[in-house]
């Protein structure tokens, strides 16, 4: 219901002014949090909306420090919930510790024209308190790969552009690693980096002396080797995604909404699902957005001056898609046609392991919440391949533990004492390769299924295609002729069947572009024709690289809202 | 499992008016309790499956200079992993494979698995061990029950506080992590 059906006009216009903010921001994930601190730290007045319930830090992680005899069913849920998580658990990462923060995929449907794993979790912080926290710079090379090679459009920023963004949100998050002085994966500004255990070492040194060029580091992860920003330092205790009660990894609760907070200009509403984009024909501009309460299905319309879209990729796309008007039949901003098409993700679940002699009286101590990462090497320099662009590979070394016991020989005391002593050491890979995109690769909305809050289902229709499939034989073959390289024995590869979207790294259905012929966002990330919204989630991206993409998003973010300020400033917006 | 905790299993069943399986408090003595359901009180399983899985629990991992499974609440866990993560045919086929190594035990030496001699149902087990560890007993869905058993067994004693901190190595808070460090200076598998 509208304002206007119910209160007569001097009210509405109270009502209206009660609900008019300077800024909006429509999600609270990794980008959304950003866009949230810097748009209070500039003076703004903002409207922090998110569709799911508040999660505080760290009050709210009930799980966070249980024991594994805590856990009931050794932390695996029943039947019933993995039909409630039918999708999400495609992951095979949904568990007892974790599964409030999962999307209930029974009250979230969409429809799969094509098998799309659309991995989400609806709470204040979104993904961000579950994400894999492995956080790599783009660098000139990705950038500048669409024009060079003519696939689809070129980025409208070069690495220049985003670098010192780079620095300032790494200088608040807080992302430990190695400087490796790699052109095509550009050094962060690091937190003192996490050990390879010997294994890995022992790896790295056999990489880089087989195969010139490649490199083995330890993973540029968003966890805090020492106390940061107010933020405690991380006690390897690897439990994560269950929300670290020390605040040692970065998520919006615990890093960005706080300091959003301390500046008193953010109003932060939950249980907000947002519906629509109100365009105003006759401003020519978005004058606010209608939201959805959650909890009571009431309609409320909220109103700002500049709008920021941080509702992930594909939330973002479907509200713009659902915001049409005269001006925009086909969803705001979308005259290109580009909206909702071109989404890429990465594509992983293909590599290799094996097993290593020796090391037998070496071990480690502490759960590493991080492994290793190599370095993209296909098509760099005279490493040609047959498709275009490339893959890094993510992975670790251990050594074997008590359920090597399952498949001894000996039961009993034999049994019990041989599980005493680890095991042999055994390092995995996979690969994580880039996307490229397609305009055949989109959504849409289907208008006429709408879900029980009223919006119309998604439908996705997407898929890898050739050089992406190419791509695969090189990443599996590749993993296992490193580890055949560094002295591993019975390897072996492995190539799981994934669909779009399993790497919840979805991005491009609001491309960046110069041209509003053939994108949807600015350079700036504003919608081509509708100066006041900003999409900064990973809808924006023009080209997938091959790297773990929050760190971009959060730069993007920063960049954006502070220009937003200084257009706001001069009254161009 | 001894036969004075049999004989105490069935008296405190008595006390209690229903079977239940209480088995050593020797974990509780050195300070970690073991799951919850320690004292069992099968809903599940019946009576003699209860039995069976206690027993057999107790002879892949038993009481040495740490608690065994018993102790550790390890049938109690089996039977929350079978009944409540399990669903209708893989309990089912739990069951039959349960119903099936007590039928073997009982061909090979004429009385239930529960009623036999602790030295008999070691020896047993150990023969059906070497059998499945080399792929024989596959029932129709080619996983042998005793490797299922097996693995609930290690997998519900090491998930335990007893498994884990008394029998393997386990630190709640680590602090750092060191990736190369002398074996000695951790003494133990990690538990997790």
């Amino acid at each position: 219901m509208k304002f206007s059906e119910i209160f007569p006009m001097n009210l509405n216009l109270k009502a209206k002014k009660k609900n008019t903010y300077d800024a909006i921001v429509v999600g609270t994930g990794i980008s959304g949090g950003w866009a949230a601190k810097e748009l209070t730290e500039n003076g703004l007045n903002t409207l922090v909306l998110d569709r799911g319930r508040n999660v505080r830090h760290p009050s709210d992680y009930p799980t966070a420090t249980m024991e594994p005899w805590d856990l009931p069913r050794n932390n695996r849920i029943t039947p019933e919930d993995e039909e409630k998580y039918h999708i999400q658990n495609r992951t095979g990462w949904v568990n007892e510790a974790t599964k409030h923060w999962w999307a209930v995929d029974t009250d979230q449907p969409y429809i799969e024209k094509n098998r799309f794993d659309w991995i989400r979790g609806y709470h204040v912080g979104g993904r961000s308190l579950m994400w894999g926290r492995q956080s790599y710079r783009l660098s000139q090379m990705d950038f500048e790969a669409n024009a060079r090679e003519g696939i689809a459009i070129d980025w409208p920023i070069r690495y220049e552009d985003i670098e010192p963004w780079y620095d300032y949100v790494e200088e608040f998050a807080g992302i430990s690693g190695q400087p490796e002085g790699l052109a095509h994966l550009p050094d962060s500004k690091f937190l003192p980096a996490m050990e390879l255990n010997c294994v890995e070492q022992h790896s790295r040194e056999k990489i880089a002396e087989h195969f010139n060029g490649r490199l083995m580091t330890i993973g540029r992860v968003a966890n805090l080797t020492q106390p940061h920003s107010g933020r405690g330092a991380c006690q390897f205790r690897n439990k994560c995604n269950r929300g670290c009660p020390y605040g040692a990894y970065f998520s919006s609760n615990s890093s960005t909404l706080p300091a959003a907070e301390r500046t008193g200009n953010m109003t932060l509403r939950p249980n907000s699902i947002v519906n629509k984009v109100i365009y105003d024909e006759e401003l020519g501009r978005a004058t606010g957005i209608e939201v959805i309460d959650a909890e009571t299905l009431d309609v409320v319309e909220y109103y700002a001056r500049i709008i920021f879209l941080n509702a992930s990729a594909i939330n973002s796309t479907l509200i713009m898609l659902n915001s049409r008007s005269n001006r925009f039949p086909d969803g705001l901003g979308n005259d290109s046609g580009e909206l909702g098409h071109n989404i890429m993700d990465h594509h992983y679940r293909v590599g290799a392991s094996g097993a290593i002699e020796g090391f037998e009286d070496r071990y480690y101590w502490g759960r590493r919440p991080n492994g290793f990462y190599i370095a993209r090497f296909a098509n760099i320099g005279n490493d040609r391949r047959d498709y275009l662009r490339g893959f890094g590979y993510q992975g670790s070394a251990s050594r074997e533990g008590w359920w090597r016991g399952v498949r001894e020989l000996s039961i009993g005391a034999e049994l019990k004492e041989f599980v005493q002593t680890p095991g042999q050491w055994t390092m995995g890979m996979t690969g994580f390769g880039e996307v490229l995109p397609d305009h055949r690769n989109h959504m849409y909305l289907d208008f006429d299924q709408t879900d029980k809050f009223g919006q119309p289902l998604i439908v996705f229709d997407c898929e890898f295609r050739e050089n992406e499939l190419n791509m695969r034989e090189d990443m599996k073959n590749d993993a296992a002729e490193m580890l055949e390289a560094a002295g591993f024995k019975d390897v072996t590869t492995y190539d799981q069947e994934t669909g779009m979207g399993l790497g919840i790294h979805e991005m491009g259905t609001a491309r960046m572009g110069r041209d509003p012929q053939t994108s949807v966002l600015n350079e700036w990330n504003q919608v081509h024709a509708c100066k006041n919204v900003f999409v900064t989630d990973g809808a924006c991206m023009t080209s997938s690289a091959c790297q773990n993409p929050s760190l971009t998003y959060m730069a993007l973010t920063a960049r954006a809202a502070n220009y937003a300020v200084e257009e706001l400033n001069k009254q161009n917006i | 499992m001894s036969m004075d905790r049999k004989e105490a299993i069935k008296r405190t069943a008595l006390i209690m008016g229903g079977i239940v399986f209480a088995p050593s408090a020797l974990g509780v003595l050195k300070g970690c309790t073991a799951r919850p359901g320690v004292d069992w009180n099968p809903q599940f399983f019946n009576t003699d499956q209860a039995r069976l899985i206690t027993d057999l629990s107790d002879i892949i991992i038993p009481d040495t200079d740490t608690p065994g499974a018993a102790a550790a609440g390890v049938p109690a866990f089996i039977e929350e992993m079978v009944s409540t993560a399990y669903d209708e045919d893989a309990q089912n086929q739990f069951l039959s494979g349960l119903d099936a190594f007590n039928s073997l035990a009982r061909e090979a030496h004429g009385n239930d698995y529960a009623d036999l001699d602790p030295e008999v149902q070691y020896q047993f087990a150990d023969d059906q061990n070497r059998a499945a560890v080399g792929g024989e007993h596959l029932d129709e869905e080619g996983t042998a029950f005793f490797l299922q058993m097996k693995e609930l067994t290690l997998m519900g004693y090491f998930t335990s506080e007893v498994g884990a901190k008394e029998t393997l190595r386990y630190e709640k808070v680590p602090g750092r992590y060191e990736g190369c460090i002398p074996f000695e200076e951790v003494g133990k598998t990690w538990a997790t």
